[in-house]
């Protein structure tokens, strides 16, 4: 069933076949509270994403990007409105649905790699199909022999992440988002740390697992060369999204 | 290192230090204590039971580990015990309890009628002679040779320097022994006496005996040697309770050690779980996670406490004449205590970690 949505309150129209949206918020309110004060983060986002596409969101900062990407990989509860991932809506679900939700469908890449400084780079990578194994059988040698040739850290195991370079560090954390094939990457300033060949590097494998694997990745980005590899720039400001290209 | 509960532990080796020593402390608290009162009163009741006499006669309240200096019972009960059929001798005998030699536990003194006394228990006189004055006193070659001593050596009994007039063997009873009158003379209690050795004839069953004497003189406390040493726990008023004192007070220590440690950690960690929480993992998770690096760190400690106790243990054996004696029990029990501590005081770290805003975690500096 394909559908027409409404414009969204920053007046921006946007089609898409709704049955195929493996992201979609409705009309989507964050409101945080900073002391006395009620701060607007997002005003109504209305965004839809189709599996398999490469969407990046920019924005100046503190218009809300990290905010939708957090709402939207379940880390927040959003004040109001809908968030649906794969058809189950995020907003309704208790902390623990989230988790299970994120853990199943949804890897996280972050500006600072946030891999954990005690464990070699296989420790990571381990540590994160533990998670998402949730006592069942992890994934196989080979599937991660796989993912490792694609982000060429075969050599890179037995290394800490203090031993790495960033860049290398990074494509760690790509694959610890990726070694159980989440059907959706979020991404917050992947390249924010990196200088240009490094983020040359990541974006390119960000877009060859787009490719390869078919996953839906979402990613903020300050940087236009670095959007420039997604499918779809959705430009943020004031916590509504305010243009798409 | 690929597990992430070992490699905090490796990683964060003053954490690991202060939070197994913690640990190590309780279990060493716990081992110790234990081993002390298990080990004296053992060495205690196998010396007693050595003497050679099957039965003991006391009034109501007394008994061979009573840590009081009175003398409750009169020696001529000695006479009427000497009538009863199956008795075979007979002697009467006292205690006297002083601090220990080196300032650490207890140390008692037998009072005794040494004829008597070395008919029922074969005591020889290996060296010297035995006392003949109130301030002469006699020692086993343990006491001898622990406290370098031979005779004519100085010892303080009584707050007094008294000579070592004698060695004596074999190991029986107290390891100082004195005359009995001298301790009557002393305490102001003539003809007075803690309590009477009965030695029964051959052949005689010695529960038979005991049942004689309780019908010929009631209401007094007639015990068979062999069951002096049953229970330990019931032979001394109040040790139970010390027992489970120094328990309790080894899982708080361990415990509030353990809390501190891990919610230090927790807190330096707080992006660590924001990462957990981003990858998925369950509130379940996350608590697991804490309280196996917590168990492991009290394994560390049981293992380390273990180790020191057993080593504490032989210096003070060797610098004393105390006895320590460990037992699985309650090596198990303090193992238990250890880990036990561990978990109830990682337990509240970890429910804090689990219900922190996974936002915030990763934002943490």
């Amino acid at each position: 069933m394909a559908s027409i949505r409404p414009p969204s309150r920053s007046g921006y129209r946007h089609e898409i076949v709704e049955m195929s949206a493996i992201l979609k918020t409705e009309d989507l309110k964050m409101i945080y509270r900073v002391g006395k004060v009620d701060v607007n983060a997002l005003r109504g986002v209305n965004v839809s994403v189709a599996p398999g596409e490469f969407v990046a969101v920019m924005g100046p900062s503190g218009c809300g990007k990290s905010t939708l990407l957090h709402i939207l990989g379940g880390l927040l509860k959003p004040s109001s409105g809908r968030v649906l991932v794969d058809g189950e809506d995020l907003a309704a679900m208790s902390d623990a649905a989230r988790t299970d939700l994120r853990r199943r469908k949804i890897g996280f890449v972050f500006q600072r790699f946030n891999l954990f400084p005690t464990l070699t780079a296989e420790g990571n990578l381990k540590l994160a199909e533990r998670i998402h194994a949730n006592g069942k059988p992890s994934l196989d040698a080979a599937a991660r022999r796989e993912i490792l040739r694609l982000l060429r850290l075969e050599n890179k195991m037995g290394h800490k992440p203090l031993e790495m370079s960033g860049g290398e560090q990074q494509r760690v954390a790509i694959a610890r988002a990726i070694i159980n094939r989440p059907s959706i990457i979020l991404a917050d300033e992947p390249t924010g740390n990196l200088d240009t060949e490094n983020s040359t590097i990541v974006l390119d494998m960000l877009r060859e697992l787009n490719q390869e694997f078919k996953q839906t990745i979402v990613m903020i980005t300050h940087n236009p060369e670095a959007a420039t590899v997604a499918s779809r720039i959705i430009e943020m400001r004031d916590g509504t999204i305010a243009k798409e290209r | 290192m690929d597990n992430l509960v070992l490699s905090n532990i490796r990683q964060r080796p003053t954490r690991t230090l202060i939070s197994t020593s913690g640990v190590a402390l309780g279990v060493i608290l716990v081992l110790l204590m234990t081993a002390l009162v298990r080990g004296m009163l053992n060495d205690r009741l196998r010396r007693d039971q050595g003497v050679g006499a099957e039965i003991q006669f006391y009034r109501m309240g007394g008994g061979t580990l009573s840590a009081s200096n009175a003398m409750p019972l009169d020696v001529r009960y000695a006479d009427r015990l000497k009538e009863i059929p199956g008795v075979r001798m007979v002697s009467p005998y006292a205690h006297y309890v002083q601090n220990g030699n080196t300032g650490i536990g207890i140390e008692m003194i037998d009072a005794i009628e040494l004829e008597g006394y070395s008919a029922i228990s074969n005591l020889r006189i290996v060296e010297g002679r035995a006392f003949q004055s109130d301030d002469e006193v006699i020692v086993d070659e343990f006491r001898a040779r622990r406290g370098n001593m031979g005779v004519g050596s100085a010892i303080q009994v009584f707050g007094k320097t008294m000579k070592v007039a004698g060695i004596y063997s074999p190991q029986i009873g107290s390891r100082i022994k004195m005359s009995l009158g001298a301790l009557q003379r002393a305490l102001s209690q003539e003809n007075k006496c803690l309590g009477i050795m009965v030695k029964v004839d051959d052949g005689v069953a010695p529960a038979e005996v005991a049942r004689r004497i309780n019908d010929k003189l009631p209401n007094n406390h007639v015990v068979l040697t062999s069951e002096i040493g049953v229970n330990f726990g019931n032979q001394i008023p109040g040790i139970q309770g010390f027992v489970r004192a120094v328990m309790g007070l080894s899982l708080v220590v361990s415990s509030l050690v353990i809390l501190l440690a891990m919610y230090t950690t927790i807190t330096e960690r707080t992006r660590e779980i924001g990462i957990l929480k981003s990858l998925g993992a369950s509130k379940t998770y996350i608590i697991g996670v804490i309280e196996k690096e917590a168990v492991a760190i009290s394994l560390i400690g049981v293992a380390a406490g273990l180790v020191v106790a057993r080593i504490a243990a032989f210096v003070i054996e060797r610098a004393t004449t105390l006895r320590l004696e460990f037992h699985w029990t309650w090596i198990l029990i303090a193992a238990l205590i250890g880990v036990g501590a561990g978990l109830i005081g990682a337990l509240y770290p970890a429910v804090r970690a689990a219900n922190q805003d996974a936002v915030k975690a990763l934002s943490y500096e």
